[in-house]
């Protein structure tokens, strides 16, 4: 395994930060949060820019630690795998948090009509929309509140996503939350 | 009924109860199961609310930040509040880093959400 080539594609990219967890586990996300906290101290990110990268990264974490939690049709689990990387945009304007995990079809279309919806919204109906879920507690479940996509939405510029179907019939499901910066940087 | 304090970790707050009226959350709220660890939380207030003595109660919010079910879960402690906002006089204090522009407008839509309660806003330098 040339090491040096993971180095240099996270360089290419501007990637700041990258994990791969084999087993996502709320303690791993918790250091991992914490070492993303330090190095955006390091870096003078201003607070409400870091507020809003450190939760759309926890929320990315725990929707695949949840996820994996989850029962497939099947009854076998899913792996709680999924890779995350936070990234600084090309021009230096803004970050990226970006996560892959695989989903089966049936969430891939709950999750998918939420996505669709969200990415037509300004910020202001999001606001509106997340409120309005937040209260009325549809599509909450044991192990959240369902607003989870509405909060990445909410705390960023924009969200890009897409699903790649793979070989055993689910897909790769991808999201992008683009944060906007002006001041300080993630070292 | 007894105080309550439960010490912070990295990503639950550090709660306080106090029988005398005064409660603060203070730190980072994402737990793993963010119904379980604030059960205890609801059962005391339960308690609270209920008994006679103490008339008034002061919450106190200060939370760096935190995840989307936390946020459903003030949701419901808001609303709680608001239901027995007539047999206790409520106070909720909400904190905010000043440069933390998300933390501010979190405390403002909850103001916006409950008109009834007595929600203030208040900066930590």
């Amino acid at each position: 395994m040339d090491i040096n080539a993971v180095k240099q594609l996270a360089e290419k990219n501007g990637i700041v930060f990258l994990t791969y967890a084999g087993f996502l586990s709320q303690t791993l996300i918790s250091g991992m949060t914490e070492a993303l906290e330090k190095e955006a101290e390091y870096g003078k990110l201003g607070a409400g820019e870091a507020t809003n990268i450190f939760t759309i990264f926890i929320e990315m974490a725990q929707n695949i630690m949840n996820y994996a939690k989850a029962k497939r049709p099947d009854g076998s689990f899913n792996k709680p795998e999924g890779i995350i990387v936070v990234g600084k945009c090309e021009d230096g304007s803004c970050y990226y948090v970006q996560s892959q995990n695989n989903v089966d079809l049936q969430d891939k279309e709950k999750i998918q009509a939420k996505l669709e919806e969200i990415v037509t919204m300004d910020s202001e109906s999001l606001k509106k929309r997340y409120r309005e879920l937040r209260r009325s507690g549809r599509d909450s479940h044991d192990k959240g509140a369902g607003i989870g996509m509405y909060e990445i939405a909410k705390r960023c510029q924009r969200v890009e996503f897409s699903f790649l179907p793979n070989d055993q019939g689910q897909f790769a499901f991808q999201l992008k939350a683009i944060v906007t910066v002006n001041k300080g940087e993630i070292l | 009924m007894d105080n309550l304090f439960i010490a912070a970790t990295q990503y639950t707050p550090e709660v306080t109860m106090n029988t005398d009226g005064i409660v603060a959350f203070k730190g980072k709220s994402y737990p793993e199961n963010t119904f379980e660890f604030y059960r205890p939380v609801m059962a005391w207030l339960e308690t609270f609310v209920n008994a006679v003595g103490c008339d008034t109660l002061r919450v106190e919010f200060e939370i760096v930040y935190f995840n989307s079910s936390s946020s459903k879960f003030f949701f419901g402690l808001f609303d709680f509040l608001k239901e027995h906002s007539a047999h206790k006089k409520i106070t909720i204090i909400w904190c905010y880093d000043e440069d933390n522009e998300s933390a501010l407008e979190a405390g403002e839509d909850f103001i916006e959400d409950f008109p009834s309660l007595n929600i203030q806003l208040k900066t930590i330098a």
